[in-house]
């Protein structure tokens, strides 16, 4: 009996991940679309992750730190929509993304993940309404939630 | 007491005291000098380590991921590749060997103990502006980093007689040096251009080269679309249209953050000179990184559109 539910329990498991999975595919449709389209798609998450950033440090500046929750829970969810965003091929002229994503797609993954971990604990710390906890960890946010990323797998754009 | 056993007497003090105030100055001047021979104090290997990180950490020298300072990172050139020195304390594939001197020379110079010169990608156009006591201090934490045993890949020189004959010359026609500076300064605008001409070398990457691949410095700091690594390096000078707006706050806190006033973080190279290996940019004080920014902004603007 046991043995059936355990069963039932990893089927249940891998209905939901398949679902998940299922999820992603249809709100991207990654395989119907264009490298160009894709390429659109993760720069519209990206600008979401930059303006939340500095929506965030606006936020603490002005001494709010419970407000930057939202936020960081924003990144929070984007991040984890990363990797599949940049599935393989998908660049253009317009793309900043460097081939290196693809030759070292583990690293790449992880530095999303990294991104993802590091914005929940901006996200815990906003919640608990200490403003020099959040601080704390805002203080290196750019450099080692988003920075780990872009450096090694992000041609600088121009600054406009 | 007769008046001449008091004179035997105040004269016997003197000399004793004498005596004892010479030695006191010998052991003085003995163990100040034997300490700065021997044994740099923290405080030097500390603002060695400032300095390390205003240059943004060396990062040439350190593969990504690599023991910091061992070398062997790729840098393809016009004139063929070239790959970064071990600078770790290693005796053998490093500097270990090698004399405080010999290193200064090295990095203000350009020059290898046996006279060779370095290819320029070790900005000594610009460090040779760097003071005495900075270069120095640069040294004395060098030598605190660990070593590593790894002789980086022979570089491979598309032109003949490279070093012997085409560098010395390049470099007499065409290079510009940094005056060489006798004191740095501690504020001000001067700071922040002893930061940025000399120590963090900006113009390395955000200046135009010319068709010899000498910078040009009539275009100082107005950025290129083909930087290092092709990639875009923007226009850092105060121009309102092409250039770097930002508040001289917005600048300073970029070089501590890599945060970019509309919530971009950088990547790239800008990314790992902020970063720094040991030490980086991001390790200046605010007070260096305001400097900084007052600087450039009162370098002239210059009009240079990067990007579309």
């Amino acid at each position: 009996m046991r043995h059936v539910s355990v069963k039932a329990g990893a089927m249940v498991i891998g209905l939901g991940t398949l679902a998940l999975a299922g999820y992603a595919a249809a709100q991207y449709q990654l395989a119907k679309m264009t490298p160009a389209e894709i390429v659109t798609e993760r720069q519209r998450v990206m600008k979401l992750n930059g303006a939340s950033w500095a929506d965030a440090q606006a936020k603490l500046k002005a001494g709010n730190a419970e407000a930057v929750a939202v936020n960081a829970e924003t990144m929070a969810f984007l991040a984890r929509e990363i990797p599949m965003l940049f599935p393989e091929g998908s660049t253009t002229a317009d793309s900043k993304a460097k081939p290196e994503i693809w030759q070292k797609w583990p690293e790449f993954e992880s530095a999303a993940k990294n991104f993802q971990m590091q914005a929940e604990k901006l996200r815990d710390a906003a919640k608990t309404k200490d403003l020099a906890a959040t601080e704390a960890v805002a203080k290196d946010f750019g450099r080692q939630a988003c920075g780990t990323c872009h450096t090694p797998f992000r041609v600088p754009p121009p600054r406009t | 007491m007769t008046a001449g056993a008091a004179g035997r007497s105040c004269r016997g003090r003197f000399i004793r005291r004498g005596a004892i105030a010479l030695v006191a100055v010998a052991v003085g001047v003995f163990s100040a000098s034997f300490a700065g021979a021997a044994s740099p104090t923290p405080e030097e290997i500390a603002r060695g380590k400032y300095i390390f990180g205003a240059t943004g950490g060396c990062g040439c020298h350190t593969k990504p991921k690599d023991p910091v300072n061992s070398g062997g990172r790729r840098y393809d050139l016009p004139f063929g590749t070239v790959y970064s020195s071990n600078i770790t304390p290693d005796k053998e594939t490093g500097i270990g060997g090698w004399t405080d001197d010999q290193i200064l020379t090295a990095i203000r110079l350009g020059r290898r103990p046996n006279g060779e010169r370095l290819t320029p990608v070790h900005p000594y156009l610009e460090f040779n502006g760097m003071t005495e006591e900075d270069a120095r201090a640069v040294i004395a934490f060098l030598r605190t980093l660990p070593a590593v045993k790894r002789a980086p890949p022979a570089n491979q020189l598309k032109v003949p007689l490279f070093g012997s004959v085409f560098l010395p010359a390049w470099l007499a026609t065409f290079a510009t040096y940094e005056k060489p500076r006798a004191s740095a300064p501690t504020s001000g605008i001067e700071r922040g251009e002893y930061l940025v001409r000399v120590l963090g070398h900006c113009s390395e990457c955000h200046t135009p080269r010319t068709m010899t691949m000498a910078s040009d410095n009539t275009r100082f700091l107005a950025g290129t679309a083909k930087g290092p690594e092709n990639a875009e390096i923007p226009n850092i000078t105060p121009d309102k249209d092409t250039g770097l707006t930002w508040t001289v706050e917005q600048i300073a806190d970029f070089l501590g953050t890599g945060n970019k006033p509309d919530g971009d973080v950088v990547g790239g190279l800008m990314g790992e000179v902020i970063e720094g290996t040991a030490a980086g940019y991001k390790d200046l004080t605010q007070a260096d990184r305001l400097a900084i920014a007052q600087y450039l902004k009162s370098v002239p603007a210059i009009k240079n559109k990067i990007g579309k």
